[in-house]
């Protein structure tokens, strides 16, 4: 089984430790996405698994084998790199077929795997080219193709898709899902952009300041974040967070803030919560406008409203906090000038300890 | 409806504005000299940072053109240069009918290919083995032992390099008796004087001629080499499938250079080494002008062989950035 094992990884460099002992387990042919915002450990933590970066204590296995102490030749993984890391010198026929060339392949094999390859990203009519005479797309697609090419047991990805426009982003983000569908190798995959963590991972891993805070599916991560952190990490915009105390209302728990109350479900972590201090948190898309007074509305400021054609984002002030609503324009946007304040439906909204950050309300059910 | 390529005014609408636009600037655009003058005026500090270079290039290499066209006459220090008459190419025949000339050619020829040939892949091994030491401390201290001959005056260079193959105390010879040889004055020896010659300008430059190679190699981005190790390559493979051929236009423009200045041997360092018992192998044209010219007075000669110097070196120096240029898309200009 071509799985990748993280027990207890630590990374250090002299006195200060940079990634504290996380775990984790991939499992073949799955695409797992460590996301997470700069210095977070997530590069580093690829650069352990691939062997660049010397893993200061726990245990690394890969296909069953422990792989601590293996030089990264040996350990059958091939990176993609942020910048491409394309030989200059070398036409994409050349940069493809090197890693086969160091193993001294046979020239047959060699130029199988080229043509091969070549097809599947297409690349077929630019193998004489020199990177500097491709787009960054190309030069992306040869980066992979270098990977490919030498069939290896894992795919370690660190943010391959940074230098490229927002359009080719989204295009390549596609071509990198299809590819991983096509080829079913198990594939590890490092972005600080959530949009691609969403998209493109079967599970996703959360990291902050060198630990996991989360590990889940991407529905899982979007409707249960474990903490406020994750909560506030996942999703575009993201989720509204509000600082408010339990309070206990006519039909349930309540959350009061700014002399406002919103209603909370019944769930087993607000019992016997009234007066905690915590944090609301409300998704964009999960508030409904409304344009007057309204039972159990949430009032507040219009600040701006944000058009995307479809949809637009209304910034609001509430109780002198920001809040974004993501709603839908249905072709009139005058209507939203209107705005006065929100609803939400109380199963949707999450609450977090205002101490620790993590999760008091209950699960939402992932369909 | 809109087209790509058009805003929603219509079909064609934003190129005829954009021309519109255009023709505007060009009306109202100022003429060439008030532009410049406003451009010198905002940038006037860099310009006056220029001006000892520029009187630098005119006075020590425009200038002395002009003395070029004694090259060309029967010049006498006190008719001028201008009051000589011309004689053609007079002074070429004489010099291609001299033994002494043809000799310094041959020798200047011979010890440039040496030089080319063992002193500029020095400085390109010297970068590539530096660039392997991994021990910090020991990096430093082998780049400052090696490049500190070039801060060196030549002539105590050559005083080391007299005293030191001295056939009575030179070390050389201290090592050759130890082991039961003969003394030998390599000095004085025509067959020992290119490989001395040679040797010292590559002990006196090659450390300091590194450091273009090594600020190269910096250059090379780290990931082609993280990269290579994912792909299993060994130390000696990423040295030669990317250190080597990442810094090749920086030794390819190295040589064009080198090339262009392989008539311009150390012409100080064979002076200072250099003794009529030697001059079989070791005048160059450089010293032949200068015994000719300042020793011998015949000035008017001397100007001849270094313009023949000066024309070669230009033809070579060309030659070699068209062939770089046509093979290997790297070229001066």
């Amino acid at each position: 089984m071509a799985g990748v094992v993280l027990d207890n990884i630590v990374k250090a460099y002299g006195a200060v430790q940079v990634v504290h002992g996380i775990d984790l387990e991939v499992q073949e042919k799955e695409f797992v996405v460590l996301v997470g915002p700069s210095g977070c450990g997530k590069s580093t933590t690829l650069r352990m698994i691939a062997g660049l970066e010397e893993i200061s204590d726990g245990d690394l296995t890969i296909d069953g084998r422990m792989v601590n102490r293996v030089a990264p030749k040996d350990r059958d993984v091939a990176m993609v790199f942020q910048n491409y890391a394309l030989y200059p010198h070398l036409n994409v026929a050349e940069n493809i077929a090197f890693g086969l060339r160091i193993r001294k392949e046979s020239k047959q094999v060699i130029d199988e795997s080229i043509e091969e390859v070549a097809g599947i990203l297409g690349l077929t009519d630019y193998l004489e080219r020199r990177p500097a005479d491709l787009s960054g797309g190309q030069r992306q697609r040869v980066a992979m193709g270098r990977a490919i090419v030498r069939r290896p047991k894992v795919f370690l990805f660190d943010e391959p898709l940074s230098n490229l426009d927002a359009k080719l982003r989204t295009q390549m983000r596609a071509e990198i899902k299809r590819l991983h569908k096509r080829l079913g190798v198990t594939s590890i995959y490092v972005t600080h952009d959530q949009v691609e963590a969403m998209t493109l991972a079967d599970r996703i891993v959360v990291m902050h300041d060198g630990r996991i805070e989360q590990i889940g599916t991407p529905m899982e991560l979007f409707l249960n974040p474990a903490n406020a952190f994750v909560a506030g990490f996942l999703g575009a915009p993201p989720m509204n967070q509000i600082k408010a105390t339990i309070a206990d209302g006519t039909h349930g728990p309540m959350a009061e803030f700014s002399g406002q109350k919103i209603a909370l479900a019944p769930l087993p972590g607000l019992q016997n919560a009234v007066g905690r201090e915590v944090i609301v948190g409300i998704r964009p898309e999960y508030s409904q406008i409304v344009t007057g007074a309204s039972d159990g509305a949430v009032m507040g400021d219009l600040d701006l409203v944000e058009t995307l054609g479809s949809e637009a984002l209304l910034h609001l002030r509430v109780g002198g906090e920001p809040f974004v609503i993501r709603t839908e324009t249905l072709g009139n946007i005058d209507k939203l000038d209107a705005v006065k304040g929100f609803t939400a439906p109380p199963e949707l909204i999450k609450v977090f300890d205002a101490q620790t950050g993590l999760a008091l309300s209950g699960q939402t059910r992932v369909e | 409806m809109s087209t790509p390529g058009t805003n929603i005014g219509g079909p064609g609408k934003t190129e005829e504005q954009v021309l519109l636009a255009k023709q505007a600037l060009h009306r109202t655009r100022p003429s060439r000299i008030i532009r410049v003058g406003a451009h010198l005026k905002r940038e006037w500090q860099l310009y006056v940072m220029l001006i000892p270079t520029i009187v630098w290039l005119l006075l020590f290499l425009y200038k002395p053109m002009y003395g070029l066209q004694i090259a060309f006459k029967d010049y006498s220090v006190f008719r001028g240069i201008a009051a000589s008459p011309w004689i053609g190419l007079e002074h070429f025949e004489t010099l291609f009918n001299n033994d002494q000339f043809l000799r310094a050619l041959r020798n200047t020829v011979v010890i440039s290919f040496y030089s080319l040939l063992f002193g500029f892949p020095m400085p390109i091994l010297l970068a590539l083995m530096f660039n392997e030491i991994l021990r910090e401390w020991f990096k430093k201290t082998a780049q400052t032992i090696v490049y500190l001959p070039h801060f060196i005056s030549s002539v105590i260079i050559a005083g080391i390099v007299i005293t030191g193959f001295s056939p009575s105390a030179g070390i050389v010879n201290t090592v050759i008796e130890w082991f039961g040889g003969e003394a030998v004055y390599f000095l004085t020896r025509p067959e020992w004087f290119r490989p001395i010659f040679v040797g010292t300008t590559i002990w006196q430059e090659a450390g300091f001629q590194s450091i273009v190679y090594l600020a190269a190699i910096a250059g090379v981005s780290p990931t082609l080499y993280e990269s290579a190790v994912v792909d299993g390559a060994s130390r000696w493979q990423m040295m030669w499938k990317i250190t080597i051929p990442s810094i090749l236009p920086t030794i390819i423009i190295m040589l064009i250079i080198r090339i262009g200045n392989m008539l311009e041997v150390s012409f100080e360092m064979i002076i200072l080494l250099y003794q009529p018992a030697t001059y079989e192998t070791a005048d160059v044209v450089n010293t032949f002008i200068y015994r000719q010219g300042l020793q011998g007075g015949q000035y008017d000669l001397a100007a001849a062989a270094g313009l023949f110097n000066a024309v070669v070196a230009f033809v070579l120096v060309m030659s070699a950035n068209a062939i770089s240029k046509r093979y290997s898309r790297t070229s001066l200009w």
